[in-house]
């Protein structure tokens, strides 16, 4: 057996001895995996899916699109120059002398924070991914815009390993072209080494029926940064795990999370930074605004490490809720294993602010459209950070045409 | 223009205005002056339409209306604006889609048609240079990280691009620095007029050298305990507000 196959079974082996995750494990409390172990097993397939037209439009970027968790390279256009890979090509040719290198693609760090089942299956199951090689000192002149489209259950598998001084702008996004059952299972592994610099989105927007679960992983080098933003709009289920290790002295990190949710929609995010070094900072920002019986979760730890002095770390989670049958479970956590550090976090749980309603109102604006205007202005802040317009401005369209919004409202912004 | 009549209202139980009367017509400029936590605030949040406060009894007309039965968008489309003394932070809210949207809402309620993109930019320079306010703020979020006086500035600005009927100033000379009280008392002496109506509270004479009141009201304990022309904000700065009350 080659050591990639070996690889692959015990990554199956392992996902047979731990299974899903139930509502015993801690991690688990808020979210039912058990519905979605009939959608596990991929089917890559892409019959029948035009993609003419989809996803972000006027994205000046190179391009990398999935259907159904495999590679379609007609659709593509990478740069030259630099390694971005198909995860399965790579797979084809893996009896070289690269094989113990390919075969790490699909390792599970049985030790990492919020490992899971569905890890464990992504590396025993993936049938593709993006490998991004980027060489010490390289510069993406364009974002790199990875579109996922599915109508079936998909597997997929991402990393982007980025050399010192290196810098690169991703975009993942995660389309459905019906409303089929099915899940997406998704890990991106992010490596910076030092002094790289990394903007990372993933925008979820898949269909209504859809389950979403991913797994970004993160480990930075020395004064490297990493700036994540999430947003939750799409699928019934969906849960992601964010690590980060911040492993080398002077690393930051920047992450940033945004649900719109309305129905029976379920959005779940379980952070975790690890504070490894010293002289880190880490920067958290979550939202959540939630309509009907949608349901959010928000989980936050931060970890202080022994050593790891001169920590700064900040998080903020709000959450607005919309509805009476709305429901938001927050729990920001911070474990400090030295004195030397520079520690907040807080979560609220609200109403819009009177005193801004009342400004909004006495300058002539309705309480139905000052109402709207400040949850999605509460919204827009989070996207604030993020540093192409053309992505940004899709995103507040997406989350805007999900807030209710009356007529005045949409002429407002319209312009 | 504005008839408040016995006005009696309470915060959580407590007595503030207690019968309160106050009579203002088209074309004057009212000075209210008075001890901190008279009510002069409380006044002018109630004759905005904030809620939270209990009205007890007695009446607001407003044009002939009962102001008190409007929303406070509605008192904003029928003319009525106020300046805060504390204007609030509204991050992720652009001022000039703010003040768009203000004005376009009340021409709507007018039967008037929407000002043209183009139109309602040249209103908005036009005035933000009567108050010189830097035209950066106009792309800024409504007050977030302005400066004290920026934000009364922008108040006053906000009022020049509203075009009310009845204006309600509350301490916006507070925080202005001299160059500054100038200039916005400027720009407020431009938007007097026969149709117009501009009350004023303060704690400062100086502001009313700037701009001449015709009367000068003293809020305290509730109601307005003397009325005067623009010599009584002298006598007032000479003797303080207990000479008011013994002096009824
Ligand atoms: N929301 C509130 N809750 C409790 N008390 C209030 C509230 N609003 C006003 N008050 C009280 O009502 C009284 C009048 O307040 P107001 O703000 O009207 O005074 P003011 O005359 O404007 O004072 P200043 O000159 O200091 O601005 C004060 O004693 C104040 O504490
Ligand atoms: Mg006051």
């Amino acid at each position: 057996m080659s050591v990639l196959t070996q690889t692959r079974q015990d990554a199956l082996n392992l996902f047979e001895k731990i299974g899903l995750p139930t509502g015993r494990d801690e991690d688990w409390k808020y979210t039912d995996a058990s519905r979605l172990k009939d959608l596990l097993q991929p089917t890559p397939t892409d019959a029948n899916i035009h993609i003419k037209d989809m996803g972000v439009t006027g994205l000046d970027a190179y391009r990398m699109v999935f259907i159904n968790g495999l590679f379609a390279e007609a659709e593509s256009n990478l740069p030259e120059g630099v390694s971005i890979l198909s995860l399965a090509e790579l797979e084809k040719n893996s009896t070289g002398e690269d094989a113990e290198g390919i075969a790490k693609l699909f390792t599970v760090d049985t030790k990492a924070p919020l490992m899971n089942g569905f890890n464990a299956w992504n590396a025993a199951k993936a049938s593709d991914g993006a490998v991004i090689i980027l060489a010490d000192n390289a510069i993406l002149t364009k974002p790199l815009y990875i579109l996922h489209i599915s109508n079936q259950s998909n597997v997929v598998r991402h990393s982007f390993m980025i050399g010192k001084h290196a810098e690169a702008q991703i975009i993942e996004h995660f389309i459905s072209t019906d409303d089929s059952k099915a899940l997406s299972n998704t890990c991106s592994f992010v490596a910076l080494k030092a002094e790289a610099r990394v903007e990372h989105t993933r925008i979820q927007q898949e269909g209504d029926k859809q389950s979403h679960v991913a797994r970004v992983q993160v480990k930075q080098c020395k004064k490297s940064s990493y700036q994540f933003h999430g947003v939750e709009l799409g699928a019934s289920l969906s849960r992601t795990d964010l690590v980060v290790n911040l492993h080398g002295e002077g690393a930051s990190c920047d992450l940033n999370g945004l649900f719109v949710l309305s129905g029976r929609q379920h959005a779940d995010h379980h952070t975790r930074i690890d504070h490894k070094a010293p002289h880190c900072t880490s920067r958290e920002l979550y939202r959540t605004v939630l309509d009907g019986r949608s349901h959010g979760v928000f989980n936050g730890k931060v970890i202080v490490h022994e050593g790891a002095i001169k920590t700064d770390s900040n998080m903020s989670n709000g959450n607005i809720l919309l509805s009476k049958n709305a429901e938001i479970d927050t729990k920001p956590e911070l474990e400090i294993y030295n004195d030397d550090v520079k520690c907040a976090h807080g979560a609220t749980i609200g109403q819009l602010d009177d005193k801004q309603l009342f400004y909004l109102r006495s300058r002539g604006i309705s309480a139905e459209a000052a109402q709207e205007l400040l949850t999605f202005a509460f919204a827009d802040e989070v996207l604030v950070a993020m540093s192409n317009q053309t992505v940004r401005s899709y995103v507040e369209k997406a989350a805007f045409a999900k807030l209710p919004h009356s007529d005045d409202l949409e002429e407002m912004l319209g312009s | 223009m504005l008839e408040v009549k016995d006005l009696h209202v309470s915060v959580d139980g407590k007595k503030i205005l207690k019968g309160l009367n106050l009579t203002i017509n088209a074309g004057e400029v009212h000075a209210i002056m008075g001890p901190n936590g008279a009510g002069k605030s409380t006044l002018s949040n109630v004759i905005a339409g904030r809620d939270g406060y209990e009205i007890t009894s007695g009446s607001i007309t407003y044009k002939g209306d009962d102001l008190l039965e409007m929303s406070p968008e509605e008192r904003a489309w029928a003319g009525v604006f106020l300046a805060f003394q504390y204007p609030v932070e509204i991050p992720g809210v652009n001022n000039t889609y703010l003040l768009k949207a203000g004005v376009n809402a009340k021409r709507k309620h007018q039967g008037l048609e929407e000002l043209d993109a183009f139109d309602f930019m040249q209103t908005v320079k036009e005035k933000a240079k009567l108050v010189e306010l830097d035209p950066s703020f106009l792309s800024r979020s409504v007050n977030e990280g302005f400066s004290g006086g920026e934000k009364k500035r922008n108040e006053i600005f906000q009022m020049a691009v509203l075009d009310p009927a009845l204006a309600l100033l509350d301490e916006t000379d507070s925080g202005l620095d001299i160059d500054a009280l100038r200039i916005v008392a400027g720009g407020v002496n431009k938007l007097r007029g026969k149709d117009k109506a501009i009350v004023m509270i303060t704690h400062y004479q100086r502001l009313l050298d700037y701009i001449e009141p015709d009367f000068v009201h003293v809020l305290a304990d509730g109601v307005i305990q003397k009325t005067g022309d623009k010599s009584l904000a002298v006598e007032l700065e000479k003797h303080g507000y207990d000479w008011v009350k013994e002096n009824k």
